[in-house]
């Protein structure tokens, strides 16, 4: 048996409907259609009255949303894409992260983004907006990049207090396969050591935790060991396990396939230089996309976005300095 | 039609700022792109601005003898819409008001304080590609083991410029291991200290031959016998007596003169020296110093030196002839810009003018080293001739 | 199709007419007389940050309040204040977060006019317009999903609000849905300083009821009595089943957008007009018409209404504002995954 990244999400959505008579999901296309991406694929069938298709509203779903959290229930919001979540900005900004805050009502919605690229996709199917939500005060920001993290960590979401803006990488539906779903996983907050090393710290998340994964086994041939951190949430970061990494190799390059101007990346080299100066051997390092929209032509796209050669570049030339 | 504005161009790397020294062209007058138009200079050269487009110049902004910086906006040009289009520079731009020119000209120590950017930016500075720096890993590891830069010089580095990584040093530490390891005194330690200090500043020394014969048949004379160093600690006090400046330091742009006369003078203790002081010796005739001599010397052989009797000299003399040594660089202690020093005694033929002849002499090396920042050559020499002749007549020491 | 309120008249013997007019009333009152302290307050520097007034709109927004039960949902505006007293919120609150007191239901952090309980069905709005109606729609979605199937909500919005793309999409999901929410728009033709032939095209906002396949009304926002039929109306075929109602009432703001605003801009023809009279006065004149006894009522009333704001505010000034030291910063409810900024 294998399940991919999608069937995990869909599956971790079933035992969420199944378990607490709170959870509803609420979305374009996501009743009798399972969704864009096929995420909800039967629900509406096995759970009828939870699974309800919504006009294209993106401001008044999340309002919605918001509403429904005030009177105590846990509504899981599929946005068809990432990119189309910013006509909801606004509700996800000022109403949902901000709930709490001012009233001391918690708001523990879930939405769910299908973000990053795909060869093709263009400018407005492709964006990685993870920053700009973590940017916020009142959010929590994940972005699972391996199935078992899709599956456990959509489940920890949906139980959370909190808005948590959910970020499930397109690229990663179809392709990434798992033997079978977990049991346990990591804390939320908690990154993880995927690959251990010696000579170099890659941190990454999302799709790029496995670019990164495939350029530490070519520098593995060179007599190179890279450890690979996969941060699985943005906001929070893990500082602490990225901080060991360094202490244990002294050399680190960030890499997100957001825009270079701020960002994720940005940020953990912040809180490296600040907490952990002493433990670089050499200057941090960042790799982003370029910064421009989000290319349509397969090969702007693939130039637009860090590619296992561009990591590869990159970690080389941290390694000679 | 639209005024272009005539930027002050990046000169070079680490340049900032620039003087106006000549407008080469009138307002009213045409020019062409690339059009000399104004002479500046900078503290390497002077250099030409030119034109950025074809058009009429409309009018200077600025003076000259003054300082402008890079970016700063140096008059204005009228020009087509193409031509401006053509270079890129916006239509109708025009500032509210001139930029300030830059503040103190003329002491050229002062650093810059603040570039006005106006369209083009901040210059910047100079990039250094390849790392030739010590990480902060490096350093936070030598801090913990208690090295210096000093100790590393030996270490060749696998980092792109040659870098030490924090990886080579800790193979260097390793292989250290192995070799044979006995543990440095504290006076080992602190001299390595005080030598490390002291070479970094650039050192030179100067040296003659004195001719003994006098001092050697004066030292019979008198009882107990003065060592042949306290000779040329008393020259060296007159000397400077006459002119303190060669013992001053430089500090910034300063030169602090010495407040006294004090010299002191080497002597060899286990594992290291000892710089015991002669206070105010040009105060005091030869014959008087013999006795403190002679007990200080007692004293610092034993390490039972009392603090006054060290530190504060403005000079040193060695005398390293006892070592058989006939010449010799030493090093100036760090807080001193003289160090005078004697070499061993030899019998050698030297000739004599007078009656054609070679006769039997006694000769020895007198040094020099001096801080290069202090003074040349020309005052180290006069200073040490002086001093060789003072010693040729030694009933007047 | 469109039903008018007419002019409800009630005679003497429908005592329970005339006693809700006069708590309406008395509500009206209220709100008045405390608008007008935290005007004084404002100008004596003692208010921080803006200061709005429902003066003008009383009528209206006491109607949504008399008409909704305390089990209901409301989110009102920035001139709702009447409503918000009849629906069960105390000048005390009112004071508290006005002056800053960190007892009041935000806690000093949000202050003026965004503040509520929503617990208690009192939504806290925020500043962008048109936001809050999906909100009411989460919470009457939430509970029919539940099985409370009584539910109404009312959300509260200007003229201004109807241009916003929220207004538009939550009236749609709402009208979709099959929702029991009453939209209520008080017209009072001035969105800050923009008259609404700046804001809209069509010839009223009613118009657009049919547009969206809900049920609209139209009312003279001056007149109490019909606000009181037209608002219980929506409200109760809300309730009923028959989906979204759309309610414009027509009035004028007799106040700055904000109390930083002089209005000069508001046409004076609009003041001398009809739409222009003050509903309170309107109110107070039909009541010291109605019956003898009633002036002594309404002279105690006043009384009472000036005493209660005398009193909150009172409080209010006595009590400390928010410690920043005291002040945990932490924006989630989830304390063991937030960030541990130390800045």
């Amino acid at each position: 048996m294998s399940v991919t990244y999608l069937e995990a999400i869909r599956e971790a959505q079933a035992r969420a409907l199944a378990e607490d008579h709170r959870v509803f999901i609420y979305g374009q296309d996501v009743g009798k259609f399972g969704g864009a991406f096929k995420a909800t694929k039967n629900l509406a069938e096995e759970f009828p009255g939870r699974v309800i298709d919504a006009p294209i509203s993106e401001d008044a779903i999340i309002g919605l949303a918001v509403g429904a959290a005030i009177e105590g229930l846990r509504p899981i919001i599929e946005m068809q894409f990432a990119d189309f979540s910013t006509v909801a900005f606004n509700q996800i900004v000022n109403q949902a992260a901000t709930l709490y805050w001012r009233t001391g009502v918690p708001c523990p919605i879930t939405v769910r983004l299908p973000f990053g690229g795909t060869s093709g996709s263009g400018p407005f199917h492709s964006q990685c907006l993870e920053a700009i939500y973590a940017h916020y005060p009142g959010l929590i920001v994940m972005t699972p990049a391996t199935v078992e993290d899709a599956y456990s960590m959509l489940l920890a979401a949906v139980a959370l207090d909190d808005p948590v803006i959910f970020c499930e990488h397109k690229l990663l539906y179809y392709h990434l396969k798992a033997d079978a779903l977990p049991s346990e996983a990591l804390p939320v907050g908690k990154a993880a050591l995927t690959r251990e090393g010696r000579d170099l710290t890659i941190v990454a998340y999302s799709a790029m935790v496995h670019e990164a994964l495939a350029v530490a086994e070519q520098l593995s041939g060179e007599g190179v060991e890279v450890e690979v951190v996969d941060l699985r949430t943005i906001k929070p970061i893990d500082t602490d396990t990225v901080v060991a990494s360094v202490a244990r190799t002294g050399r680190l390059l960030v890499v997100g396939e957001s825009w270079p101007w701020g960002g994720v990346t940005a940020e953990v080299v912040a809180r490296v230089s600040e907490e952990a100066f002493n433990l670089l051997d050499a200057p941090p390092m960042r790799l982003n996309a370029k910064d421009t929209p989000i290319p349509f032509h397969p090969s702007l796209w693939k130039a637009h976005r860090p590619t296992t050669e561009s990591i590869g570049a990159a970690a080389r030339k941290l390694l000679r300095l | 039609m639209p005024l272009v504005p005539i930027i002050m161009p990046q000169l070079g790397e680490s340049i900032a700022e620039a003087v106006v020294v000549q407008f080469r062209v009138n307002p009213g007058a045409a020019v062409r792109a690339d059009q000399d138009v104004l002479e500046v200079e900078t503290n390497k050269a002077v250099m030409n601005v030119s034109s950025p487009c074809s058009g009429v110049l409309v009018r200077w902004e600025v003076q000259t003898g003054v300082s402008y910086p890079v970016g700063a906006v140096l008059g204005y040009l009228e020009a087509t819409d193409e031509e401006a289009a053509r270079i890129g520079a916006g239509s109708h731009f025009e500032p509210t008001s001139p930029p300030p020119p830059h503040s103190e000209p003329s002491t050229p120590s002062t650093p810059v304080k603040t570039v006005q950017p106006t369209v083009r930016g901040l210059p910047v500075p100079a990039h250094l590609a390849g790392a030739s720096y010590m990480s902060p890993r490096m350093k936070a590891r030598m801090n913990e083991l208690g090295l210096h830069a000093a100790d590393l010089a030996g270490i060749p580095g696998s980092g792109s410029g040659g870098r030490v990584t924090v990886e080579d040093f800790e193979r260097f530490i390793a292989q250290l291991e192995k070799n044979k390891l006995t543990q440095a005194s504290p006076m080992r330690v602190a001299v390595a200290d005080a030598m490390r200090r002291s070479w970094t500043r650039p050192l030179a020394t100067v040296g003659l031959t004195a001719v003994l014969d006098p001092l050697l048949a004066h030292r019979k004379t008198c009882e107990p016998r003065p060592g042949p160093a306290l000779y040329a600690l008393r020259a060296l006090a007159i000397a400077l007596a006459e002119n303190s400046a060669p013992a001053g330091r430089l500090i910034g742009n300063k030169i602090v003169h010495p407040p006294a006369i004090d010299i002191g003078f080497a002597v060899e203790a286990e594992e290291g020296v000892l710089v015991p002081v002669l206070r105010a010796a040009e105060k005091r005739p030869l014959r008087a110093l013999v006795k403190p001599y002679n007990e200080l010397v007692e004293l610092a052989r034993q390490r039972r030196l009392p603090a006054e009797a060290t530190g504060g000299s403005i000079a040193t003399v060695t005398n390293f002839g006892t070592f058989g040594l006939i010449w010799a660089t030493p090093i100036p202690l760090p807080e001193q810009t003289l160090v005078l020093g004697l070499g061993a005694g030899r019998r050698v033929p030297a000739w004599d003018e007078a009656t054609q002849q070679f006769r039997p002499v006694t000769e020895a090396n007198l040094t020099l080293s001096f801080d290069h920042r202090v003074l040349d050559g020309g005052a180290a020499g006069r200073l040490l001739s002086r001093v060789a002749s003072l010693m040729a007549t030694p009933e007047a020491l | 199709m469109v039903p008018d309120g007419s002019p409800w008249t009630a005679d003497s013997a429908n005592r329970a007419g005339v006693e809700r007019y006069a708590r309406a009333y008395r509500y009206m009152l209220q709100a008045r007389l405390l608008d007008e302290k935290l005007a004084s307050l404002y100008r004596a520097g003692k208010i921080h940050g803006g200061v709005f007034l429902g003066r003008g709109q009383e009528a209206l927004s006491v109607s949504i309040g008399l008409s909704l039960r305390r089990t209901d949902v409301f989110a009102p505006l920035i001139r709702d204040l009447a409503g918000r007293l009849a629906f069960g919120e105390t000048p005390l609150d009112a004071a508290r977060t006005a002056l800053g007191s960190a007892l009041g239901p935000m806690r000093g952090r949000d202050g003026n006019v965004h503040r509520g309980v929503p617990r208690r069905g009192l939504l806290p709005m925020i500043s962008h317009l048109g936001a809050m109606i999906a909100v009411v729609n989460g919470v009457l979605f939430a509970r029919r999903m539940k099985g409370v199937l009584d539910s109404v909500g009312v959300a509260s919005i200007g003229d201004g609000a109807t241009s916003t793309g929220s207004f538009h999409e939550a009236l749609n999901q709402a009208a979709v849905e099959r929702l029991p929410l009453v939209l209520v728009i008080a017209n009072n033709q001035y969105a800050y300083s923009t008259p609404n032939e700046r804001q809209f095209a069509c010839a009223a906002l009613v118009d657009k009821a049919p547009g969206y396949g809900v049920r609209g009304w139209s009312v003279d926002g001056t007149d109490l009595a019909a606000c009181l039929h037209v608002l219980g109306e929506a409200v109760a075929r809300a309730r009923g089943g028959e989906g979204p109602q759309l309610v414009e009432a027509r009035l004028l703001r007799l106040c700055g957008h904000g109390e930083h605003d002089d209005a000069s801009y508001v046409d004076p023809r609009l003041k001398a007009s009809p739409l222009g009279r003050d509903c309170l006065e309107v109110a107070r004149q039909w009541l010291w018409d109605k019956e003898p006894g009633m002036r002594e009522r309404l002279e105690q009333w006043r009384a009472e209404a000036q005493q209660a704001v005398e009193d909150a505010v009172a409080q209010a000034q006595r009590e400390a504002g928010p410690d920043p030291y005291k002040e945990e910063w932490c924006a989630l409810a989830s304390r063991e995954v937030a960030e541990p900024f130390t800045h």
